[in-house]
């Protein structure tokens, strides 16, 4: 297994405390009344869209989900526009459009949009993994989904194609145990990992909480993608550390479960590995968090001073 | 006759055929795919030798699996390319739906207009005998659709100018062909033939009626002009050759004329998009009506498989002329 240098393990580090503070950030918007529409914490899962974004380029093509900001930030989306889109203000990469709930998108970063109604994201993500292989481009497509997700329909018909025509696609499912409430017990035949087999693809079951694990199990399958090889299946086992919205109350699992969570902690274990290991020091990452809280106090000022659209922007970007 | 006006003899089928192999020509963005259009060419013929022309990359069989058809089609067409997708029966809308409502229509207009979706997908529809999913004519169902395009042509020029128009549009097109027209032939312009969106046809000019008919009911309803013109009855025969963008300005120009209004449709009334059209027409130029406004269309049942059945059912010439008969 190739070693991660410490530069690397830092840049994932500080990933993950933007995240974290990123959707701190949000909370109190969302407490504060400023957020129009309702949020999904991304809380506990840092390591999933950290890991799985670190190693795509700038034109590689980014199928997020709907769990916290982390997918985007990673791809280095503009903090103050994704600020802009919670508060539903001009500001906002959708020009006042969007609230909440990302439903954004930057061609330049290849970030191509996240649909509501979920598995949308997977024929999206075989039409833009095909486009790259019919440009002849190496572009690859990372298409991240939860395990409530993976049952939908669309699933298997976007995946079948995508591994049929060899198709340069990630697939990375993060399997936090519930689908909304239900466990995937309830819900789901098998591993989720396990259906790779069925479309001839290979398949890698992860420990999600260690970004580690996530950054070279996607550097793999991006490698393979690119060099023309097809598709891979990644399921990332993770635990989401709050609702599944906020306002949850959460009565499907115990206040014993989620209070067990912490331990877990993505973000706090890999600052213990980064101590322990001599790659930065207790005080060094203190400095750090207090560096990315004043980029997001900037972004959420930036993004305060922007005025809400007026109607005629609900007749904006529908034609062309 | 010079060269532009030349004309020559194409069915229905050979005419989408002709737009989609003169497109892909011209632009190697475009691509085409959906169930059995390469190897096969497509069950009606549409994208006969398509294959052999622009080989296995830009014709490609898709597994049976629409909504990845029309998913991928979209992601496709953001990531610059210029998608031409078969659904080999519209009557698969459903399996399709969420893409084609949400995604085809949507993907744009909700991440702020920053992409263009521009790819057309291709709706065979209409009665042919083959049951009641896939005899529809589900045009209306995208009426709420906003920010997706709906063209249907009636004759194989409109098919050949409206498929190459619809190509290069940049806006998404959901394009009806009826499967009982693909083999109607008939004078196609030679050269570069673009139909615009959006423009209604005035394919018969008449004085004291109006019937607005789209598709199959287009020909049907020129046949019954030509009999009513026997009993002294002059028809126009307005196409608004889709349902958006739509040419009202055509549209309520020949009611205002007219005073009398048919509109003509094969798909169910209860929900058809006569019903909208009647709709407009009351809202914008009711002072013009002499009479009440009359919807021909089939009735409020699943078409059933057989033909012998479908005749008493489908609306035909014979529909139009008693119904304009009807009119005050």
């Amino acid at each position: 297994m190739t070693a991660i240098s410490p530069a690397t393990l830092l840049e994932l580090y500080e990933s993950m405390v933007t995240m974290k503070l990123w959707d701190q950030t949000a909370l109190r918007l969302l407490q504060e009344g400023r957020v129009l529409a309702g949020y999904h914490s991304g809380r506990g899962q840092e390591a999933i869209p950290a890991g799985g974004v670190a190693p795509l380029r700038r034109d590689d093509y980014l199928m997020y989900a709907h769990r916290g900001f982390g997918y985007t930030i990673a791809k280095g989306m503009s903090l103050a526009a994704m600020f802009g889109d919670l508060m539903a203000n001009t500001a906002g990469a959708t020009g006042g459009l969007g609230a909440g709930i990302p439903h954004f998108a930057d061609p330049e970063l290849g970030i191509l949009g996240q649909g509501g109604t979920l598995g949308s994201c997977f024929g999206i993500a075989t039409g833009a993994a095909f486009s790259a292989k019919y440009r002849g481009t190496d572009q690859v497509v990372v298409c991240f989904f939860g395990d409530g997700t993976a049952n939908r329909g669309a699933f298997h018909e976007s995946v079948n194609a995508a591994a049929a025509w060899k198709l340069p696609v990630v697939w990375i499912c993060e399997n936090n145990g519930y689908a909304v409430s239900v466990p995937v017990a309830e819900s789901t035949a098998g591993r989720i990992v396990d259906r790779a087999v069925g479309y001839g693809m290979p398949g890698v079951r992860i420990d999600g909480m260690d970004v580690t694990e996530v950054y070279r199990a996607t550097c793999e399958a991006v490698d393979r993608a690119r060099a023309g090889e097809g598709p891979t299946l990644i399921e990332a086992m993770c635990h989401r550390f709050r609702g599944h919205y906020e306002g949850d109350p959460q009565v499907y699992r115990t206040e014993e479960e989620t209070e067990r969570l912490s331990a877990l902690d993505p973000i706090t274990n890999l600052a213990a590995r980064l101590v322990a290991d001599g790659i930065a020091t207790e005080e060094r990452l203190g400095e750090l968090e207090v560096g990315v809280q004043d980029t997001i106090d900037r972004a959420v000022e930036e993004a305060s001073s922007a005025p809400m659209p007026g109607p005629e922007r609900i007749y904006e970007g529908l034609y062309v | 006759m010079s060269q532009a006006t030349a004309t020559r003899t194409l069915t229905f089928s050979q005419a989408i055929r002709e737009a989609l192999a003169e497109e892909m020509k011209r632009d190697d963005r475009v691509f085409v795919w959906g169930e059995d259009v390469a190897v096969y060419g497509g069950i009606y013929g549409a994208t006969a030798g398509l294959l052999e022309e622009f080989g296995p990359e830009r014709v490609i069989d898709t597994p049976i699996s629409e909504t990845m058809i029309v998913g991928a089609a979209v992601g496709a067409a953001i990531t610059g390319l210029r998608p031409v997708a078969e659904l080999q029966s519209s009557g698969y809308f459903g399996i399709a739906m969420d893409e084609l409502y949400h995604k085809v229509a949507r993907w744009r207009y909700m991440h702020g207009g920053v992409f263009t979706v521009p790819l057309v997908i291709r709706l065979p529809e209409g009665a042919k005998g083959a049951g009641p999913e896939h005899d529809v004519s589900p045009e209306a169902l995208f009426l709420s659709a906003s920010g997706a395009y709906v063209v249907i042509p009636s004759d194989p020029a409109d098919a050949l100018g409206l498929m190459k128009s619809s190509i290069r549009d940049d806006n998404p097109v959901l394009f009806f062909e009826h499967a009982g027209l693909y083999a109607h032939r008939g004078e196609v312009p030679s050269g570069d033939h673009l139909v615009p969106l959006g423009q209604a046809a005035v394919k018969r000019e008449g004085s004291d009626v109006t019937v607005i008919a789209w598709s199959r009911m287009v020909g049907e309803s020129l046949r019954a002009a030509e009999q009513l013109e026997a009993e002294g009855i002059d028809v126009e025969v307005v196409d608004p050759r889709g349902l958006r963008p739509l040419d009202l300005d055509t549209i309520l120009e020949s009611v205002a004329k007219t005073g009398r209004v048919v509109i003509a449709h094969e798909a169910p009334k209860t929900g058809g998009a006569g019903g909208e059209v009647a709709a407009i027409i009351a809202e914008e130029a009711l002072e013009y009506l002499e009479s009440p406004i009359i919807r021909v269309a089939s009735a409020d049942v699943p078409i059933p498989q057989s033909r012998y059945l479908q005749q008493f059912l489908i609306p035909t010439a014979a529909s139009v002329t008693e119904a304009v008969r009807r009119l005050d």
